[in-house]
């Protein structure tokens, strides 16, 4: 490939570090930014030893300054990593639009859009008949139509065997949790109907709403999904399960991949609701002509039950546990962040579906500073040591530089307080889990606050939860 | 002691004419000095044989040199004149031309504004032995000989509310107006309410108040003057000036002068000739009726025969009126035809004002169309006259057609649609109430098939009825440039830089951050609001001219027309907002900054008319306006009591006039015929107002605080109705149209 | 009690302040026509509508920003030598050695005379939606305090905590904390003026007013 590229890597913290590494490895240039806040980050050591260029900018929720860093470093293409810019098709499209055009590193900026709206989204698996949560595909305005959708939804649920059936109102143009509530009582509907209607006038200036079944007890599986800038051919790297989160549903702990049908029994066939979940996220993939690394969201109930619930047009943070158990031609040491900027950049993709294949199990710990039994309420201070045993078995992904020097690091106030990625693999399920005790147990991680207090993670609530990995709750 | 009281006198006249001439007639001036001055120097030494010989022969040498003098005054003179403490004013003509008054508006400083003087007074004629005695409603500016607590009269809004206030109650009483204009213009102030606010709504009310409105112009400066203008008769001092500006803003902006930069008095001077200011260049015009003809170099409050004079003025304008209104018997006609004659003395007739109910609708109606006829040669209408001919005839049979359509037809075809409905919806409950216990469903769920396909699978749906979601038919050319463009609230509200294309596209000009609106371009909203496709535009013959040939003018239009390829700042044309039809005015901020002159005034009112006709909504859609355009004199200013009558005949035939202001929005045409209707919104991107914030500073001296003439603050003070999203133009004109507006409107 | 002599004999002693004048963001920078020595003015006007004098002109993506003055005073160092060059964010352009406001001292003062309430957190805060809307329309002293009072929102790591008043009951004298401004765990957030100290408060400002002579 053509290795006169420079990336300007438009991100901070892990991701940034593993961005970094992955041109590096490439054989192509790169360039960082990073703000006053964050000038202690491990991504200005790693730029710094692997000789990229460093930009301090005033923020890195500006385009702007992302932009104006990128000409000054000569950059041909811009990483977004995940978070900030990842999804953020506006962006995409000036990067790839401007005077001096780069490339973005992700899907093209038709396809964000397309997928970055829910409903949009919802439209397309429908028309691909691809499983999609029960109810409407498109915004309500008519409130007598709202309520014959919400009672059939509800009779659809009595059929289905839903002892207490639940239906979800959310406002069309929300998102983020916002403008959205639940109807348990149908004789309640139209209450709960107005006052969504009417808060989502004012918020979006837009009084559509969706009715929805509110789906309970379900696993949350993604399949990870390649495909190179031809859009016409992308294979799947397999599933996970992001099941295990906080209580405010972020993630914490992901497998793969998304069940273990050797070993668990579940309500239905395993082995072929992975299947299915992986055929239909292609064929979706295949519609939209798909053109870099992207995660489609699914939820599984129960019984078995797939419904896609949306497309993550970027890469993730749980993308190493997928390319831990993955083999290309058998191989070993898949990295799908140096897969995405090759394809992102041009290559064409060079395997199949067939030449893709699974082993073991893969388990990623996110490891944070926060108080899990205190809301996960984050924990600020100052770390003061981070180490772990190394093994053949375990992947490390840290920006902290206590763990890459020993400096000790305050933690900035501006970002969530992850302080690492932890990835172990094992031949199978018992022994990943074994594996994920003994690295836990490894781990030393130590630090104080203002006051003098010692420092709270989640290592212990990970722990806790490695045991019930793949299980319905 | 006598002498020397009409010596001194003499002095007083001397140093008149120096202020009047500055920089003119030195000589003849001087040497009237020299004489003066002998004349002293002899009465104190006792030297003169006659000195009262002597000083009649002076003051004849005075009348001579004034007579001399006042042949050759230029505009500018007549403009030092009027402004003079010397001059008469209200209440000099209170005390001389009445026969009783009383003041109501106020005493001296112990006034809402005593820049404003309001008075009852009566005039008294004889017929013989009989006296008969009538009431007036007196309303003008007071100046006061320069009194400092009359403010030049330069009225406050509050004080045109007084005006507006008392021309009610002479309304109730049925009883004449009299207005007196001495004002260099009102005071620009943004308050509650605001100038231009407060002036619109007086000359909405007079536009259709039902007595006789007589008014006499002194000082007839723009809007000020307009605020008590709007008369049957309009008369006017032979030294008067009436214009669109002072001859000192007309400077400023020819000069293109900044910061309290002074003009030339070259400058000045020349503008005061250019904008044909004066009492003949009026008549001329036909903005004015008649001339009160003054002694020479203007009358003073000792010319009593000017008072008398005046006096005969107003008495016969105010029988004019009357009997206009009244209609013309031959014998009517032949009194006024005599009475018109100069030697007739107008105190020895009489005329009741009293007017009957059919009178006073004949009076309104007699005004509104003398407003409607102005200024028309004023432009360059370059519509065929046969197309023209042909235009009225079908706007004559749409007419028809519509009443016919719409009085007939429409509202049998409801009443008969209405009772069937309501008589099948009865029946249908009737039946399912007797059937009831037989079609009762079972209990217990049982979806159908399609149900459940229904809740899983693909619906229809026809996004583009639903949102446009930022995919505008029309897109600013400034979406092109490849660059960023910082928000103005950027500092108090964390704004990044915005990018260009994203602004100007899909942004729609509209800061995502704080909602901060960019101005967009007119056609932003042509293409974007109305149906695609039903903008048919009209009467785009007619051109704006140069009607003053003031210089520079000429070239400047012909570029405006080169740059925005129209041929005037008024563009109207006809449009479907979901499917209903409507008459828009735009007023267009790049041809001359939006400004109103006689094409722009013809083609609204054209426009106005035309939505009765056709019984569309009318909307004025203000991208910009920069006010009356000045260049064009009083053929401007006319404009805000023109168009103000067609909007008001509009809104009383049953219509809806609706004003949506865009960007900049000031002067005139907002304190007119804009700021009268009573469905006024604002973009968030609009400043609205009477003065912008340069002419408040150099006319007031008041430091206005930032965002003074934002469309917040207007709403705040009553002077609109809401502010708008850009992007929610649309949806909320749509609402509008199906809840605001009169009765003859064709789709209800 | 407050020693309101020698706190301004120790201001007098070091009257300026020098103000280090930052690169707000990248960009190619392009110095005016003003160089060391020179007096420069900073945000004026009754409603601080008028900008400081114009320093130097940073160009982003097309876009150029004027960089001036924010407080009055002399101009010590102008970095030239970046003339024309791409610059980071935070890069020192100007120095001004300002000479204090009477204002100033007085809230160099305040500091000494009021209740501060500090930051319990480096974070953003904010006014309760209810105190911001009495700020935004009458000052911050139209505002009483009491001890248990939700006042705050501290905003860090994405998450907003309310912040509980603790302290004497009084008015919001001074306000240091800005919009969207980290501040440092410690430094003051409010300045609060107890009902009791109000006359110590009216003193001291009365003081400084007579006795601190404005320079340019």
């Amino acid at each position: 490939m053509d290795t006169n590229h420079i990336v300007l890597i438009a991100n901070r913290g892990e991701i940034a570090v593993r961005i970094a590494q992955a041109c590096h490895r490439l054989g192509i240039g790169f360039a960082c930014v990073y703000t006053e806040e964050d000038a202690a980050s491990g991504h200005l050591q790693v730029a710094r030893e692997l000789g990229g260029a460093l930009f301090r900018v005033s923020s890195y929720h500006d385009a702007n300054e992302i932009l104006s860093v990128a000409d000054q470093a000569g950059a041909t293409a811009v990483h977004p990593g995940y978070g900030f810019f990842a999804e953020d098709f506006r962006f995409a499209r000036r990067v790839t639009t401007r005077d001096r055009k780069m490339i973005f590193i992700g899907p093209s900026w038709q396809v964000i859009q397309a997928l970055g709206d829910k409903i949009n989204t919802k439209r397309l698996a429908r028309s691909l008949g691809v499983p999609t949560v029960p109810g409407s595909d498109r915004p309500i305005y008519d409130e007598q139509e709202a309520e014959k959708i919400a009672r059939s939804l509800y009779e659809f649920q009595l059929q289905q065997g839903v002892a207490h059936p639940l239906v979800l109102v959310k406002a069309s143009a929300g998102g983020g949790g916002m403008g959205i509530e639940e109807v348990y009582d149908i004789d309640q509907f139209r209450s709960v109907y107005r006052s969504i209607r009417n808060y989502a006038l004012r918020q979006f200036k837009d009084e559509g709403v969706l009715i929805e079944q509110r789906i309970c007890e379900f696993n949350h599986l993604e399949v990870q999904i390649v495909a190179d800038r031809t859009g016409k051919n992308p294979v799947h790297f397999g599933t996970r399960n992001c099941s295990i989160q906080s209580t405010g549903r972020q993630k914490r702990l992901e497998v793969a991949p998304g069940f273990a049908p050797a070993d668990i029994k579940y309500d239905f066939d395993a082995a072929a609701l992975l299947d299915t979940i992986t055929s239909h996220s292609l064929k979706l993939a295949q519609k939209v002509g798909y053109d870099n690394v992207g995660t489609w969201e699914w939820i599984v109930t129960r019984d078995g039950s797939p419904f896609l619930m949306e497309v993550n047009t970027r890469i993730q943070v749980e993308n190493g546990v997928s390319a831990k158990i993955a083999r290309l031609n058998g191989k070993p040491g898949v990295d799908l962040i140096s897969e995405q900027i090759r394809l992102g950049l041009g290559e064409p993709l060079g395997y199949t579906q067939s030449d893709v294949s699974l082993e073991g199990f893969g388990i990623e710990y996110r490891i944070i500073a926060e108080d899990p039994a205190n809301h996960f309420s984050p924990w600020v201070g100052r770390i003061e040591r981070f180490s772990w045993e190394p093994q053949p078995w375990l992947s490390m992904h840290t920006h902290v530089p206590a763990a890459l020097d020993g400096t000790p690091y305050d933690i900035p106030t501006e970002f969530d307080p992850n302080l690492a990625l932890a990835i172990v693999w094992g031949a199978d399920l018992a022994e990943a889990k074994a594996r994920g005790h003994a690295f836990l147990d490894s781990l030393v991680l130590e630090g104080h606050d203002k006051d003098g207090s010692p420092l709270q993670s989640n290592v212990a609530f990970l722990k806790d939860r490695t045991d019930g990995i793949l299980r319905f709750a | 002691m006598d002498i020397e009281k009409r010596a001194q006198h003499l002095t007083d006249r001397l140093s008149y004419i120096r202020d009047i001439f500055v920089g003119r007639n030195g000589e003849i001036i001087d040497s009237l000095g020299v004489r003066l001055d002998s004349f002293f120097q002899n009465l104190a030494d006792g030297s003169m044989k006659s000195p009262l010989e002597e000083l009649v022969q002076l003051e004849k040498g005075f009348d001579e040199v004034e007579r001399l003098l006042d042949s050759s005054l230029t505009p500018m003179e007549k403009v030092r004149i009027v402004r003079h403490p010397q001059r008469f004013c209200l209440r000099d003509i209170l005390e001389n031309v009445y026969d009783n008054f009383t003041e109501i508006g106020g005493q001296d400083e112990h006034s809402i504004d005593p820049s404003m003087v309001i008075a009852r007074a009566t005039i008294t004629r004889h017929q013989g032995k009989k006296k008969y005695s009538q009431l007036i409603m007196v309303i003008g500016q007071e100046k006061g000989h320069g009194e400092e607590f009359r403010n030049g009269g330069s009225v406050k809004p509050w004080g045109n509310a007084k005006a507006r206030h008392f021309m009610q109650v002479a309304e109730t009483e049925n009883i004449p107006i009299h207005t007196y204009v001495f004002t260099p213009g009102s005071f620009p102030v943004e308050d509650y309410p605001g100038a231009a606010q407060q002036i619109a709504s007086n000359l909405y009310e007079m536009a259709g108040l039902s007595v006789p409105i007589i008014s006499v112009i002194s000082e007839g400066g723009s809007g000020g003057a307009e605020a008590i203008a709007l008369a049957d008769r309009r008369l006017m001092f032979s030294h008067g000036y009436y214009s669109v500006i002072s001859p000192e803003g007309a400077a400023a902006i020819e000069g293109r002068l900044k910061g309290g930069a002074r003009a030339t008095p070259e400058l000045i001077a020349h503008c005061a000739e250019r904008l044909h200011m004066t009492a003949q260049d009026n008549l001329n015009f036909g903005y004015v009726d008649r001339i009160v003809q003054e002694p020479c170099l203007g009358a003073r409050p000792f010319h009593y025969d000017f008072f008398r004079t005046l006096r005969q003025e107003v008495i016969r304008a105010t029988d004019e009126a009357v009997l206009g209104a009244r209609g013309f018997s031959p014998m009517r006609r032949l009194t006024l035809r005599r009475w018109g004659r100069d030697d007739t003395n107008m105190d020895e007739v009489f005329l009741s004002w009293n007017l009957s109910d059919s009178a006073r609708e004949k009076l309104v109606a007699k005004r509104q169309k003398k407003f409607l006829r102005l200024s028309k040669g004023a432009c360059w209408d370059r519509r065929p006259v046969l197309s023209r001919l042909r235009r009225n005839a079908r706007e004559s049979w749409d007419s028809l057609y519509a009443r016919v359509k719409f009085e007939l037809y429409t509202r049998h075809r409801q009443r008969i649609s209405n009772f069937m409905n309501e008589t099948l919806s009865m029946a249908v409950w009737l039946r399912d109430r007797m059937l009831y216990p037989i079609t009762r469903k079972p209990v217990g769920p049982r979806l159908r098939p399609e149900t459940v396909r229904e809740l899983t699978t693909l619906s229809t749906w026809k996004e583009e009825d639903e949102s446009r979601k930022g995919r505008w038919a029309y897109v600013s050319p400034r979406a092109r440039e490849d660059r960023t463009v910082t928000c103005p609230n950027a500092a108090t509200h964390g704004c990044l830089d915005l990018w260009a294309p994203d602004l100007y596209g899909e942004f729609a000009g509209v800061c995502t951050t704080c909602g901060h609106h960019f101005p967009m371009e007119y056609q932003w909203v042509v293409n974007n609001v109305f149906d695609a496709d039903s903008v048919r535009e009209f009467n785009a013959e007619v051109e704006a001219a140069n009607p003053l040939n003031f210089p520079g003018l000429g070239e400047s239009i012909q570029k405006a027309k080169e740059k925005t390829k129209l041929k005037s700042a008024c563009v109207t044309f006809e449009a479907r907002l979901n499917g209903i039809r409507m008459i828009v005015a735009m007023l267009v901020g790049p041809f001359r900054g939006g400004s109103v002159g006689a094409a722009e005034g013809l083609k609204f009112v054209e426009a106005a008319k035309l939505a009765e006709k056709k019984r569309y909504p009318f909307l004025a859609y203000v991208h910009g306006t920069a006010g009356i355009r000045i260049q064009e004199g009083t053929h401007g200013v006319i404009q805000m009591p023109r168009c103000t009558v067609a909007v008001r005949r509009y809104i009383e035939a049953g219509g809806l006039y609706l004003v949506l202001y865009d960007t900049n929005s000031y002067a005139g045409p907002v304190a007119s015929f804009l700021g009268c209707s009573p469905y006024q919104f604002a973009m968030r991107s609009s400043n609205l107002g009477f003065a912008g914030v340069g002419v408040i500073k150099e006319t007031t001296g008041i430091d206005v605080p930032p965002h003074y003439h934002s469309a917040y603050k207007a709403l705040s003070r009553g002077h609109i109705q809401g502010v708008w999203d850009r992007r929610e133009v649309r949806a909320n004109l749509e609402q509008l149209l199906l809840t605001a507006g009169g009765r003859n409107l064709y789709y209800r | 009690m407050l020693d309101i002599t020698r706190l301004l004999e120790d201001i007098k002693a070091s009257p300026h302040e020098e103000i280090v004048i930052r690169a707000p963001h990248t960009g190619v920078v392009a110095f005016e026509s003003c160089r060391p020595g020179d007096m420069v003015s900073g945000v004026s006007g009754e409603w601080k509508e008028r900008p400081g004098t114009l320093l130097a002109t940073l160009t982003r993506e097309r876009n150029p920003k004027p960089v001036t003055a924010m407080q009055s005073g002399e101009l010590r160092e102008l970095h030239t030598e970046l003339e024309g060059k791409f610059v980071e964010a935070g890069t020192p352009l100007a120095v001004v050695r300002h000479f204090l406001s009477r204002e100033e001292v007085i809230s160099m003062l305040l500091k000494h005379a009021l209740h501060l309430f500090t930051a319990p957190e480096r974070a953003k805060y904010y006014f309760t939606p209810a105190v911001d809307i009495k700020i935004k329309t009458g000052g911050s002293r139209s505002v009483t305090v009491h001890h248990g009072m939700e006042l705050l929102i501290m905003s860090r790591m994405k998450r907003e905590t309310p912040v509980y008043y603790t302290g004497p009951g009084g008015i919001i004298y001074t306000v240091y904390f800005k919009h969207n401004q980290n501040v440092d765990a410690g430094a003051p957030l409010l300045g609060v003026c107890p009902e009791s100290q109000l006359a110590v408060v009216e003193e001291l400002v009365l003081r400084v007013q007579t006795e601190w002579k404005e320079r340019a």
